[in-house]
């Protein structure tokens, strides 16, 4: 009853403020709503009985790339005039929502031909000792490559950002 | 009673939600956080199906696309820093040196 009642919570948080996201004008307010979006999902994981996940979703998305993203919007000092100017905004969302629905049902209705399993949670499932054990024998080459396309990604966002001297 | 295929049909509303983002509006950021949130949608399933088959294996993948969405914030919040460095812009429309035969006058 209780896992009922925590799904659907976090569920409906989750859709609004992922509607909200979408919708806002200033890009701070879609930031923070996103943030909150970022937050319910890492509750969803838990209830999954996947810990190690939520507690990657809580620290490096809600909390890593997020606060960097606020970081970036400040440093910029964005003035109104920077804004695109959407007037038919709330026109275009509809419009898109309404043309996206075919697909979505395409989609649910085929997830709903799935064998229906109860999501209870398993205690020590996704364990932080479960995912190293996988992670370190299974996974160990993926894991390396990862590892390379962080430091490469890290090397092309000093490059971009860097300022020109000579212009 | 909450099934697995429920966090599923989540996930499937959240990805929807992401394309109309994409879709329409023209924020470069509202766009960047879109794709993020499909990214989310993505991860939800795959932590979804490694807790219908109880394998651990999607769950790596969950923690991969992790890594990847961090790669890819570096690189693309500093093309939004590149890109209002040289336009004082948001809007996506406004970014067209690429797409068209007429170049907009470089305001610098």
């Amino acid at each position: 009853m209780l896992i009922e009642f925590i799904f659907i919570a976090l569920s409906l948080i989750t859709l609004i403020s992922a509607l909200g996201m979408i919708s806002f004008h200033q890009p701070i307010n879609s930031v923070l709503s996103f943030i909150v979006t970022l937050l319910s999902i890492a509750g969803l994981f838990a209830l999954l009985s996947s810990s190690f996940i939520f507690i990657v979703q809580v620290i490096i998305y809600a909390g890593a790339i997020m606060s960097l993203i606020l970081f970036v919007i400040m440093f910029l000092n964005i003035k109104e005039k920077n804004i695109p100017n959407e007037p038919k905004k709330a026109l275009w969302i509809s419009g898109s929502l309404i043309a996206i629905s075919p697909f979505t049902l395409l989609l649910v209705n085929a997830l709903k031909t799935l064998p229906q399993k109860e999501a209870t949670i398993i205690n020590g499932f996704g364990s932080i000792e479960a995912i190293g054990r996988e992670l370190f024998s299974k996974w160990v080459l993926p894991f390396e490559m990862i590892s390379i396309l962080l430091l490469i990604a890290l090397l092309g966002a000093i490059v971009l950002a860097k300022k020109e001297q000579n212009r | 009673m909450i099934f697995v295929t429920d966090y599923m049909i989540l996930a499937v509303l959240l990805f929807s939600i992401g394309i109309v983002g994409v879709v329409s509006r023209r924020n470069i950021i509202v766009l960047y956080m879109s794709i993020e949130l499909m990214l989310n949608a993505i991860n939800l399933i795959f932590v979804a199906l490694s807790r219908q088959f109880e394998q651990l294996d999607t769950q790596i993948a969950a923690l991969m696309v992790i890594a990847i969405a961090a790669a890819e914030a570096a690189i693309f919040l500093a093309v939004i820093v590149l890109l209002f460095r040289n336009r004082r812009s948001l809007d996506a429309n406004v970014f067209t040196l690429l797409g068209q035969r007429e170049q907009p006058k470089n305001d610098k």
